[in-house]
C-alpha cells in the first residue's frame, strides 16, 4: 500500500496479496505463436467442454428395471471387471477440452487441450494490478493449449490412405475434394439420381473413386487421363489425353494393376514392384483381356496358348471376312502345330527376346490369326494401324481391300500382345484395352517406317527406309529360286528388325510378292512350298 | 442445461495485462498460511541501470516453514527472492477464469512471464536437503516381523466359513414349499422388477427348493440357455406385459 521511494534506486514498493476467498478458479488459455491471435479482435465469445469423449468413457445403462434387465446385473459386471482387472478410467469433466467459438458461425473456432503436469512442482500465479498500487496474485488452475480448428473439409484416414496411394498418377488435386463432396451429394441424393451424378462424376473424370469397387482398369485410366488434363469433360478429352500420356503411364498402370490385385492383401507401396521381372507382359493382357471377350471361340481344338492369342487379335482387328485367302489358310492350317508350340514357347520368353519372339509371334499368329479370321466375322472396322488401305487381293477376287488389310490385322494384331503400349493415332478403341495391360515394348511398328522401295500402292502406309534386308521381289525370287521355302521361312529372312518394316507391312508386301510372282507350290512335310524354276 | 458460456470478455477489452509467475511449491505452501486478510509480501519494482529489477519479500511471519509462531529449530524459507523477467516471446496467453456458476471471463493477457527465484544461502540449502530426504524416503516400508506367522495352517475348509455356513443352515432350516399360489405370486412380482433371473437369484428371492422352483418356472416361463442373457430365466411372453418407463410413467399420471 505504501510506496516508499527508496533513495539508491528509483524502485517501487507494491503489496502482494493473495486473496483467499475467491469463487473464481484461474486458467491460462495458451495459443501457439504462428496463430496469431489477438484477443483484441475478438467481439464476441463462447466456450464449452468438449463432452465428445462421454460416450466413449460412460457406458449408459441400458435399461434399469423391468423389461432388459437382469437381477443383479451391475454387480455381476463389476465382479468380472475386478476379475479381469480392468481398471476404466473415470470421465472427469474437468479434465475435458475446451471448445472456444470465437465471432460466432463465421468466425474461427479453438479446441483447448488440458495441459498436464502444470501443478504438480511448481505453482504458477496471475499478479494483476489492482486500482490501489497493490498486486493480487491468484493461483493458475490448470493450462490450456488451445489450437485453432479446421473449417475446410479434410479427408478422413481412410480417403487419405487411398489418396496417397495414387500421389504419383494424380495431378490435380483440386479435383479430390471436389470429388468427395459430389460423392456426398450422391449419397444424399434419391436413387433416381444417383445414376446421373455417378454418370456425370465420370465425366468430370478425377480419381474420386475413394471407396468404389474397381472392377476394371480401363475406367481407372479414363479417370486418370481425365485427372490429367484439369477441364477434360467428355469422353474424346479422355481419349486424346490418353494418347499422350500412355507412354508416360504404361509402367504406372502396370503397377497400378499389380497393387489392384494385392490390394485385399496388403498396402503396396509404390517401390515395391520395380525390380519385379516379369515373365511375358501379353500373359497378363491376355488374361485381362478374356473377361471382354464375349466371344467364344468356334469350336476349334486349338490349344489355350492360341485360343489366347487369337482372341487378343480378334479384339484388335478392325474387318475380319470370312473370304480369307483360302491359300494362305490352307498352308498356315497346316502348320497349325508348330505355331502352337511356338506359342508356348513365346510365352516362356522373356520380353528382352524381343527379336526371335517378334518373329515367332508372328508366324506363330499368323497362323492363327489367319486360321480364326476363316470364322469369325470382322467385328470392328477402322483404326488399322497404319495399312488402313492397304491392297493385298491378289488371289482373292472381288474382294476389296479389306482382306489385305484384314490379314495386316491378324498378323498386327497378332504381335499387337508384344509390341502394344504405344497409343496409335487411329483405333484407341479396339487396341487400348490389350494396349493398357502391357508394358510398353520398344516396337518397330509404325513410328519406324520401314524403308522400302518397292512400287507399293498408296496405302497410308508409312514411307519405307532403307536398311540392310530389303524385301525385294527380287529378294523372294532369289530365295524360291534356291530352294522351296514355305511363307513361314520368308518371314524369317526378312526380319522386321533388318528390314526395317514392321510386321504387318512385311506380311503385305510379301504376300504382293507372292501375287506377282505367283511362284508353284508343292507340299513338302505335310507344308506347303513355295518354289520358282527359272 | 447449456453448457454454452458466454465469455465475458471485458478484460481483454479493457486490455488488462498480467503476469504470470513461476512460484516454487514451498513458497505456495507459505501462502497459503496467509491470514485472511492475504498480505504476504511486498513486492519492489526497481530500475538499476536500464534494468527493470523486481524483487519480491515475504513476510516475516510467514517464512517459518512450522506453523506459524515457531521459528526455532525448523530452516527459514528464504525471504527474498528475485523475479525473473521475461517476455511472452511471441506466444499469445490469456487468462480467462471460471466461477462456481461455471461462469467464463476473460481476465486479461499476459504481458509478462516471471519465474520467482530463491536467493541462494546456507538457509535454503537446509531447506532443501530436507525436501529432498523427504521424497527419497519410499512410499513403501518393509519391516522385520519378530515371530514368524503363524496363522496359516491347512485346513480342509475354511474354519471360520464352515462355522458360519452350518449355523446359516441350523438356522433358516430346510426351504418349506409354499402355496403354489403364493410362489407365483411371489414370481411375478419379481419379474416385474427384472426381465431375466438366475435360478440361484430366484432361490434366494422365493426361499423355494430348487426343484419346486424349477418346476413353477417351467410352467410360467422359459430358460435362455443362448443369447446375451446366457442361462437366465424369464417369464413366457404371455405372461409378460412390459412396458417401457414412460408409458409406465404415462399410465401413472393417468
Amino acid at each position: 500500500m505504501t510506496s516508499l521511494g527508496s533513495s539508491s534506486s528509483s524502485a517501487t514498493e507494491y503489496t502482494v496479496r493473495v486473496p483467499k476467498n475467491t469463487s473464481k478458479k484461474y486458467n491460462i488459455m495458451a495459443f501457439n505463436a504462428g496463430d496469431r491471435v489477438s484477443c483484441s479482435t475478438w467481439t464476441q465469445a463462447r466456450m464449452e467442454r468438449d463432452m465428445s469423449a462421454r460416450r466413449i468413457y460412460g457406458e449408459e445403462e441400458t435399461t434399469e428395471g423391468a423389461a432388459g434387465s437382469e437381477f443383479g446385473k451391475k454387480q455381476r459386471e463389476e465382479a468380472r471387471r475386478k476379475k479381469f482387472g480392468i481398471v476404466t478410467r473415470e470421465f472427469k469433466v474437468e479434465d475435458q477440452p475446451w471448445i472456444l467459438k470465437v465471432n460466432g458461425k463465421a468466425g474461427k473456432r479453438f479446441k483447448g487441450i488440458k495441459k498436464g503436469g502444470v501443478t504438480e512442482n511448481a505453482s504458477y500465479y496471475i499478479f494483476t494490478q489492482c486500482p490501489d498500487g497493490a498486486f493480487e496474485a491468484f493461483p493458475v488452475h490448470g493450462w490450456y493449449n488451445f489450437t485453432p480448428l479446421a473449417k475446410h473439409r479434410t479427408l478422413t484416414a481412410e480417403e487419405a490412405e487411398e489418396e496417397w496411394g495414387r500421389r504419383n498418377k494424380v495431378v490435380n488435386h483440386f479435383s479430390i475434394m471436389l470429388q468427395r463432396r459430389l460423392r456426398e451429394q450422391e449419397r444424399g441424393e434419391d436413387e433416381e439420381d444417383e445414376a446421373d451424378k455417378s454418370g456425370k462424376k465420370k465425366k468430370k473424370g478425377g480419381s474420386g473413386r475413394g471407396g468404389d469397387l474397381r472392377i476394371h482398369d480401363l475406367d481407372d485410366d479414363l479417370e486418370m487421363s481425365s485427372d490429367d488434363s484439369d477441364s477434360s469433360a467428355g469422353e474424346d478429352g479422355d481419349s486424346k489425353s490418353k494418347v499422350k500420356k500412355d507412354t508416360g503411364k504404361g509402367k504406372a498402370k502396370k503397377k497400378k494393376k499389380k497393387s489392384n490385385e494385392s490390394e485385399a492383401l496388403e498396402d503396396s507401396d509404390d517401390g515395391d514392384y520395380e525390380g519385379l521381372e516379369v515373365d511375358y507382359m501379353s500373359d497378363e493382357s491376355s488374361s485381362d483381356e478374356e473377361p471382354e471377350k464375349g466371344k467364344p471361340t468356334k469350336g476349334e481344338d486349338l490349344p489355350k496358348g492360341i485360343d489366347e492369342a487369337s482372341e487378343s487379335e480378334e479384339e484388335s482387328e478392325e474387318e475380319k471376312q470370312n473370304d480369307e485367302e483360302a491359300k494362305e489358310e490352307e498352308e498356315e492350317e497346316e502348320g497349325k502345330k508348330t505355331p502352337v508350340q511356338m506359342e508356348k514357347k513365346k510365352k516362356k520368353d522373356s520380353s528382352g527376346e524381343s527379336d526371335s519372339s517378334d518373329d515367332s509371334d508372328i508366324e506363330g499368329e499368323t497362323a492363327s490369326a489367319l486360321f480364326m479370321v476363316k470364322k469369325r466375322t470382322p467385328p470392328k472396322r477402322g483404326g488399322g494401324r497404319g495399312s488402313a488401305g492397304s491392297s493385298r487381293t491378289g488371289s482373292r477376287p472381288g474382294t476389296p481391300s479389306i482382306d489385305s488389310a484384314s490379314t495386316s490385322n491378324t498378323l498386327r494384331a497378332a504381335a499387337s500382345k508384344l509390341e502394344q503400349g504405344k497409343r496409335q493415332t487411329q483405333g484407341p478403341g479396339t487396341d487400348s484395352p490389350a494396349a493398357k495391360r502391357l508394358k510398353m515394348e520398344p516396337s518397330s511398328q509404325s513410328p519406324v517406317p520401314s524403308g522400302k522401295s518397292t512400287p507399293q500402292p498408296p496405302s497410308g502406309k508409312s514411307t519405307p527406309s532403307s536398311s540392310d534386308v530389303q524385301l525385294t521381289e527380287e529378294a523372294v525370287r532369289r530365295y524360291l529360286i534356291r530352294k522351296p521355302m514355305t511363307t513361314k521361312d520368308l518371314l524369317k529372312k526378312f526380319q522386321t528388325k533388318r528390314t526395317g518394316l514392321s510386321s504387318e507391312q512385311t506380311v503385305n508386301v510379301l504376300a504382293q510378292i507372292l501375287k506377282r510372282l505367283n511362284p508353284e507350290r508343292k507340299n513338302v512335310n505335310d507344308k506347303m512350298h513355295f518354289y520358282l524354276t527359272e | 442445461m447449456s453448457d454454452k458460456t458466454e465469455v465475458n470478455l471485458t478484460g481483454v477489452k479493457q486490455s488488462k495485462g498480467v503476469w504470470l509467475v513461476k512460484v516454487p511449491k514451498y513458497l505456495s505452501q507459505q501462502w497459503d498460511k496467509a491470514t485472511d486478510k492475504g498480505e504476504v509480501g511486498k513486492i519492489t519494482i526497481g530500475k538499476k541501470k536500464d534494468k527493470t529489477e523486481v524483487c519480491f519479500s515475504l513476510n516475516a511471519e510467514l517464512s517459518a516453514l512450522g506453523t506459524v509462531g515457531e521459528k526455532d529449530g525448523t530452516p527459514q524459507v528464504p525471504r527474498d527472492h528475485p523475479f525473473t523477467m521475461h517476455s511472452v516471446g511471441g506466444r499469445t496467453m490469456a487468462v480467462f477464469s471460471q466461477s462456481d456458476t461455471d461462469e467464463i471471463s476473460l481476465e486479461g493477457m499476459v504481458v509478462h512471464r516471471a519465474e520467482c527465484r530463491p536467493v541462494v544461502n546456507d538457509n535454503y540449502m537446509k531447506l532443501k536437503k530436507l525436501q529432498i530426504e523427504e521424497s527419497t524416503k519410499p512410499q513403501r516400508l518393509s519391516q522385520q516381523l519378530e515371530r514368524a506367522v503363524t496363522t496359516v495352517f491347512k485346513p480342509v475348509a475354511n474354519h471360520d466359513f464352515n462355522v458360519e455356513y452350518e449355523k446359516k443352515k441350523r438356522s433358516e432350516g430346510k426351504m418349506v414349499r409354499a402355496e403354489r399360489q403364493v410362489v407365483l405370486d411371489m414370481l411375478f412380482s419379481a419379474f416385474e422388477k427384472h426381465q431375466y433371473y438366475n435360478i440361484k437369484d430366484l432361490v434366494d428371492i422365493t426361499r423355494q427348493p430348487v426343484t419346486y422352483l424349477k418346476e413353477i418356472m417351467r410352467e410360467i416361463g422359459t430358460y435362455n440357455s443362448k443369447g446375451a442373457h446366457k442361462s437366465t430365466w424369464e417369464l413366457r411372453p404371455e405372461y409378460r406385459h412390459y412396458q417401457s418407463a414412460e408409458e409406465e410413467e404415462e399410465m401413472q399420471t393417468t
